[in-house]
């Protein structure tokens, strides 16, 4: 935007919708309330994943149609969460049910491989040019299978990632996902932050955080510690900030960086794959790594992780010098839906789709300027955000300027107005679905409208 | 009785070209299609340890107890995706309740209300209060490792030499020590079972012989205040069923709780297969972490764990995120629900009782008739046989056995209808609530015919 007109946002007035918009949300989940007691007696919070549940309360879903959730109160929302940005080709997917209920009567776990697995191999192969692929149940598993090759290619201990990025709860790279401003240290070095408690001790030595999209302090990093440096990970668009575009050189920088050093170069794609484009970011920004971690829209709702890479980078893998292993690795119905889900679902066309979708939210661009708002929108394929900040988002650090109350009270408003989206703390974002209609899309703009009205008023 | 005899590895090499010479004629769909999958899949199969030689065996489908290779061979499935299938392939309530859940939608990332009556089961049967969901025993176990550092601040972690918990960092060590890597008993080397583990990570695991309190007893000493907590598969799996000798789990217990340390079971192999409440039912004590997975998700991609209040408190305060995208996933918990349920009912552990009972009566008579050198042990749905004639206590009593012999037993299986996870040194199967005494008799005939040949 970088327009100087900006209002001032009346913060005093956001915490006084935000209550109001929690009472509604608290009056129409009188059922989630309820249950939420019930299950927390066998179940920690009453959910079984820390970030099934935000402030005020968890909502529990009972089933989900197309562009559709509902929740167990029976309020129904258009699905912008779309669970953590995997369901982009829809719930309940005619495609994806048939082949699901085909291949649960022929059986769905051997651990021996089955015939599901090639196809989808050479899907990957096609959308990435990357020619070896292994399977894994999470995003999580992928990222872990990404750095134990690089450290077991290269014989070296270090990994290079970016401050502020999750890539997966593992031990190696739970550093410096959402480190607080008093303990991320200076920015040209930042400081290792464990982002839990009980990780093994090392783990913070073993990693280095660079800032997204600053190359001269990645080259750095690498003409100190080069020779220590097994290999960098990053999401090349960052997707924990909102949507963060890198800047135009700086993947191809990164990978050269990485080569001349001797380490390897990976993608953290479980977001951006089969989102952000059909060859996900690989196809959008044209730099291809040696290895690319996949999950989530891979499996089109069934626990699913990839690893691909680089004949040479999966080559102790080929030789079986290193295993990648798992006892659900490959099941074959994951495999089954996910052979359906690419090669007739998520198909190079239904990606126009998103586009046309992309082009209706983009009216909340003339809110935006029509109310003069601290804001800017971005988009690539199924993924968007709001960043509630005068300049987009560049880098971590941006964030910390950002005050989250405005996010929040804009979750709240959406959520008591039929559009169901992940909450957020700092900015606002969203993935879409091949199967959305106009209709989905207009209610998310109209429901911005309001918000900014309501916000400036 | 036959005296026991000592293997003749010639023979069973002889025996072992025979049986590899009749195994292949009749996997040509498997071999040709090897070579197709190797050009984009790694290796050709989705998991190193799918393939196992003489080469990979591609499955079409099964059902119940059967399953079917791509050259349309039939086999009683005893592998059953190693373990995880104590429901049988295709069973029709799991088939149902993945269908229901398929049209309702499978992913939302939020939490559904299958949670809480999967939970309340899971308590009933382990006797721990709380459960949170994962995708695999990987999972579980590395929340294990997270739970016991984060809730002590201790960094160090006891585990048993030769048992496997999972492939990521924290307990990738001494899985399958070779015997020269290993060091002295009283201070084994903590092996690194992958490349690409930092070696600082290795210092932070203290490895022990499986049944030896003493042991566990002097390293929680060495280690004083340093100690996190321990994990052990509380009958160990990896080298044949391994059973805890009296008092050795309850011990532990003591020790870790004497040293402010915590126990938790890998029950991802043992879990709702050795008993309707796994190793905790079988042997009597509760340990503060279970870790699941395998045979509680009915053929999906699952994983759990248990812990008390007191373990689970940081992640109930949001101290800390126990978190995953899949996590508690619908299509899982759906076909969990129907596995928990309706199908692993107290009534299905009493048909495993009688099978076991079926191939250990059985087994053990063979051996007994040809003066094999090995026996027989068994709990549940799990079982081998173990090819020593004095008791396997721990890894390193298992060492020395030759892989050639349980190779050769997997061949003479496999050319003869039955299918069995390969790799280990002993002989290890699983059984399905499908299993009948035919299907034991078969494994006893193909068995008879492998100790008869080896002991000519």
């Amino acid at each position: 935007m970088g327009t100087t007109e900006t209002v001032e946002i009346d913060l005093g007035l956001v915490e006084e919708l935000t209550k109001q918009e929690t009472a509604a949300l608290d009056a129409k989940h009188a059922r989630s309330l309820s249950y939420r007691d019930e299950a927390k007696r066998h179940l920690p919070g009453g959910v079984s994943s820390s970030w099934q549940t935000w402030p005020p309360h968890p909502i529990y879903v009972d089933r989900g149609e197309g562009s559709r959730v509902w929740d167990i109160d029976g309020n129904e929302y258009v699905d912008y969460h779309n669970g953590y940005g995997v369901m982009v080709m829809g719930h309940a997917h005619p495609k994806i049910v048939e082949a699901v209920r085909d291949r649960v009567a022929k059986g769905t776990h051997f651990a021996q491989p089955t015939e599901d697995a090639l196809p989808v191999a050479e899907q990957l192969a096609e959308r990435t040019g990357l020619p070896y692929w292994r399977f894994g149940n999470s995003g999580t598993e992928a990222t872990l299978d990404a750095v134990r090759i690089m450290r077991a290619s290269t014989g070296r201990d270090l990994i290079v990632k970016v401050e502020g990025t999750y890539h997966g709860h593992h031990d190696a790279l739970m550093v410096s996902v959402f480190p607080p401003e008093d303990q991320a240290g200076p920015r040209e070095r930042p400081n290792s932050v464990p982002q839990t408690p009980g990780l093994i001790p090392g783990t913070l030595e073993s990693v280095v955080n660079v800032p997204f999209n600053d190359l001269e302090l990645a080259r750095q990093v690498f003409a100190e510690r080069g020779s220590e440096i097994a290999g960098m990970i990053i999401e090349p668009v960052m997707t924990n900030c909102g949507v963060v575009l890198p800047d135009e050189g700086y993947l191809d920088g990164l990978k050269e960086t990485c080569h001349t050093h001797g380490a390897m170069f990976a993608y953290d794609e479980v977001k951006t794959g089969f989102t952000v484009a059909w060859g996900g970011a690989i196809e959008a920004f044209g730099v291809q790594p040696d290895l690319v971690a996949f999950a989530k829209a891979l499996g089109a709702g069934i626990p699913c992780g990839a690893i691909g890479g680089t004949e040479e980078a999966m080559a102790g893998v080929i030789s079986g010098d290193i295993d990648q292993v798992g006892t659900f690795n490959g099941n074959p119905l994951t495999m089954a839906a996910a052979r359906v889900n690419l090669t007739e679902v998520l198909v190079k066309p239904a990606y126009q789709r998103l586009d046309e979708i992309n082009e209706i939210l983009h009216r909340c661009d003339d809110v935006i300027a029509r109310y003069r708002l601290t804001a800017s929108m971005k988009t690539l394929g199924a993924k968007g955000s709001i960043d509630w900040s005068s300049t987009p988002i560049h880098e971590y650090r941006d964030l910390w300027k950002i005050d989250d109350r405005v996010p929040q009270l804009a979750w709240l408003w959406q959520l008591n107005r039929g559009v169901f989206k992940s909450p957020g703390s700092k900015w606002e974002s969203w993935t879409t679905s091949i199967v959305m209609s106009d209709a989905d899309a207009d209610r998310y703009v109209e429901n911005f409208e309001s918000f900014a009205q309501a916000i400036t008023s | 009785m036959a005296a026991r005899t000592e293997f003749d590895l010639e023979v069973i090499d002889a025996l072992i070209v025979r049986e590899e010479a009749t195994l292949e004629p009749n996997r040509q769909a498997s071999i040709a299609y090897r070579a197709k999958a190797d050009r984009y899949v790694a290796g050709g199969v989705a998991s190193s340890w799918q393939d196992s030689p003489p080469h990979a065996i591609y499955i079409d489908r099964g059902e119940k107890n059967r399953i079917w290779d791509i050259d349309q061979n039939e086999y009683v499935d005893f592998h059953l995706g190693y373990g995880a299938m104590v429901v049988g392939h295709a069973h029709p309530k799991i088939v149902e309740a993945i269908r229901r859940q398929a049209a309702l939608g499978t992913h939302f990332a939020q939490p559904t209300k299958h949670l809480d009556v999967i939970g309340e089961n899971l308590t009933e049967r382990f006797s721990l209060p709380l459960w949170r969901f994962a995708n695999s025993g990987t999972e579980a176990t590395l929340e294990a490792g997270r739970l016991m550092r984060a809730n002590t601040g201790r960094d160090m972690i006891i585990k048993i030499e030769g048992t496997y918990h999972g492939h990521h960092d924290s307990l990738m060590f001494s899985v399958t020590p070779e015997a020269s890597d290993m060091g002295p008993r009283e201070h084994p080397t903590t092996v690194p079972q992958a490349m690409g583990i930092p070696q600082a990570f290795a210092d932070l695991v203290i490895v022990v012989p499986y049944n030896d309190l003493e042991a566990a007893r002097r390293a929680f000493a060495e280690h004083e205040g340093k100690v996190a907590g321990m994990i052990l598969e509380p009958a160990m799996m990896n080298c044949g069923v391994i059973l805890p000798e009296a008092g050795y789990l309850q011990g532990l217990k003591d020790l870790c709780h004497e040293n402010g340390a915590y126990l938790a079971f890998d029950e991802v192999k043992t879990g709702a297969t050795l008993a309707y409440g796994g190793a905790v039912e079988a042997f009597g004590v509760v340990p503060d972490i279970i870790c699941l997975a395998k045979a509680i998700g009915g053929g999906t991609p699952c994983g759990a764990i248990g812990a008390t209040q007191e373990l689970y408190q940081p992640i109930v305060d949001g101290t800390y995120d126990m978190a995953g995208t899949f996590n508690g996933n619908p299509l899982t918990m759906a076909a969990s629900q129907a596995t928990l349920l309706e199908v692993l009912t107290p009534e299905a552990y009493e048909g495993f009782d009688r099978i076991d009972k079926a191939m250990k009566d059985g087994l053990t008579s063979v051996i007994e008739k040809t003066g094999l050198p090995a026996y027989v042990s068994g709990i549940g749905a799990k079982g081998s046989v173990i090819y020593s004639t004095e008791p396997v206590r721990e890894y390193r009593d298992a060492v020395g056995i030759d892989e050639r012999i349980s190779y050769l037993a997997w061949l003479f299986q496999q050319n003869r209808g039955v299918f069995k996870s390969p790799w280990t040194k002993q002989e290890t199967w699983t059984l399905s609530v499908w299993h009948t005494e035919d299907d034991a008799a078969r494994y006893i005939a193909n068995f008879e015919e492998f100790a008869t040949a080896v002991t000519a």
